[in-house]
């Protein structure tokens, strides 16, 4: 499985766009929303932090998401089918795929990171960093899983705009571009049972800045780790049904 | 065929030699709701066969290739290849198969497809080994995206023999293939077939068929209409058509039709065309019957062919 990941990996680095969607974008985003000089003062070092974890999870989001879509052209290709015909078990095939993925979050939540500290001059103590990147990095698991489902579901018409929904309505709602704090009461608690609000929380506790207890981001996110498992699993058996797989 | 037939062309046996007949297809039958595509297949391969599945197009010869890799699951009926289901066997690396519509992975270089697919087999070749009988040493270094068709086809082939599985699946192989690059291609199949492994693949051109199969399996509608060698299955087939023209008062259809090597026979607006499984034979009775006039031989559509089989049925 090691050279599935190893070929995975590099053909993926050689897409086009990859690391102007996953790296690039959140870290302008970035940027700009820490730079435009409206927060100013102690609270622009507060600012500068925040929206390190939020867009960096923001961006984490997205190269999974957008790397799940990858299994539809995988599938369309008859690559899969390929694979179906070599000793490469099926389990296999999903495991290497999702354990791609996961590797390619890891260079957004770096490059947010470095940016927070090259060049807003965030500092944080070495315990925080060690529990703060790891935070970042692993509790955007479940997204895998919602990627991977969407690509064995969609064709490669719906992928694109399925994918579109997920990441920025869950971004929005979960907090990872504005504050829960500034939306409406309403919004605001349905923003809460997201699994976007409930991953970056688990990483603005370390910092100070969460907005709910532990015991309720744990929650959620496992329960949204649970219903996205679920359905990767439903898409990949429908397509499996549908010999495309 | 014993097992040391299977052996590396360096003479290391396998390790886990194989048992028993590469394919063996038991009362296969399958269908997409009540369509049925094919019913009661039954064939056996043996481990050394190069074996051809022979049909018109929509005769269900690669829902047959489906079935026996296990892609497809039999509505009634037994798959097994050298005793085991088709999916352990495929698990075990005995076998492989190039697929007709498969593509190649994007944005990966040939090496790196070569190297990654190696490293799911047991004893696969070297790469200058697999290279060398799949003409791609000059490719390695290229992405998939912009080889060629016949470039791409050679690849897929390196891809399915890099592993030496028992049994090579190929359906329609040089179906995209100019040829030049069929002929090319085709000498890397006879030479990997030349170690004693068996293969089956599918193809209707009959011309090929008849140059590299030892065996020849004929589908029709879905159903196995004849098995045996390429010179049996060629005097069963009537793949060429002779023309001639006929007075009024020459020959008509009833007597055209015992000439021998003429399967049917056709008049129509003064001209007389003969379906033939033996042109010479048709031609050289037309001509001791003085009529040879403005003749044209040409080869004939198997779909015809196949018609006129299952019409003489």
């Amino acid at each position: 499985m090691r050279g599935y990941l190893r070929l995975e990996l590099r053909r993926t680095l050689r897409t086009p766009g990859f690391v102007i969607f996953t790296v690039a974008m959140p870290l302008v985003m970035y940027l700009v929303f820490t730079n435009l000089g409206t927060v100013t003062g102690r609270h622009s070092r507060d600012a500068a932090l925040y929206a390190m974890i939020s867009v960096g999870g923001f961006g984490a989001v997205g190269a999974l998401l957008n790397y799940g879509a990858s299994v539809v052209a995988d599938r369309t290709s008859g690559w899969l089918r390929h694979l179906r015909l070599t000793p490469l078990s099926p389990l296999r095939v999903v495991l290497g795929k999702g354990l791609t993925g996961m590797l390619l979050a890891v260079p957004p939540v770096l490059a947010l990171c470095l940016a927070a500290v090259l060049v807003n001059h965030v500092r944080l103590g070495g315990g925080q960093w060690c529990a703060l990147v790891p935070l970042m990095w692993l509790g955007a698991t479940p997204f895998v899983l919602l990627g991977l489902g969407l690509g064995y579901l969609c064709t490669a018409q719906t992928v694109q705009p399925a994918n579109f929904v997920c990441y920025f309505g869950m971004s929005l709602l979960g907090g990872l571009w504005l504050p829960l704090q500034t939306f409406p009461a309403w919004l605001r608690r349905l923003g809460r049972l997201t699994p976007t609000h409930g991953y970056a929380d688990m990483a603005l506790r370390v910092v100070g800045f969460n907005s709910d207890p532990a015991g309720l981001d744990a929650a959620v996110l496992g329960a949204w780790s649970l219903a996205f498992a679920a359905f990767a699993v439903w898409a990949y058996r429908r397509s499996a049904a549908r010999k495309d797989a | 065929m014993t097992a040391t037939a299977l052996s590396r062309p360096d003479g290391a046996a396998p390790a886990d030699p194989p048992a028993g007949p590469a394919v063996r297809l038991h009362d296969v039958s399958f269908g997409y709701g009540r369509d049925p595509v094919v019913h009661g297949l039954d064939l056996r391969v043996e481990p050394g066969e190069v074996l051809a599945l022979l049909g018109p197009n929509g005769a269900g010869k690669s829902t047959t290739i489906g079935l026996l890799l296990g892609l497809l699951t039999p509505a009634a009926g037994r798959v097994s290849l050298f005793g085991l289901g088709p999916e352990q066997a495929v698990r075990r690396g005995l076998v492989a198969a190039m697929l007709q519509e498969n593509q190649l992975l994007p944005r990966a270089t040939v090496g790196e497809l070569l190297h990654f697919t190696r490293g799911l087999y047991r004893e696969p070749m070297s790469l200058d080994e697999v290279a060398g009988l799949a003409d791609v040493g000059d490719l390695l270094g290229r992405t998939t995206d912009g080889l060629s068709g016949g470039q791409a086809q050679r690849v897929r082939f390196a891809l399915a023999v890099v592993g030496r599985p028992s049994l090579l699946v190929l359906d329609e192989p040089t179906a995209a293939l100019d040829v030049r690059a069929r002929r090319e291609f085709w000498r890397a199949i006879d030479g990997y077939a030349a170690h004693g492994r068996a293969v089956l693949f599918a193809s209707h051109h009959l011309q090929e068929v008849d140059e590299h199969a030892g065996r020849v399996v004929m589908l029709a509608a879905g159903r196995i209409v004849a098995d045996g060698s390429p010179a049996q299955i060629r005097r069963t087939v009537a793949d060429r058509t002779v023309a001639v023209d006929v007075t009024r008062d020459g020959p008509d259809e009833a007597m055209l039709r015992t000439l021998p090597g003429v399967a049917s026979a056709t008049v129509a607006a003064g001209r007389a065309e003969l379906r033939c499984t033996d042109a010479d034979a048709a031609v050289t009775a037309l001509a001791e019957r003085g009529l040879l006039r403005n003749i044209e031989v040409g080869a004939g559509s198997l779909e015809d062919a196949f018609l006129s089989i299952t019409e003489v049925r």
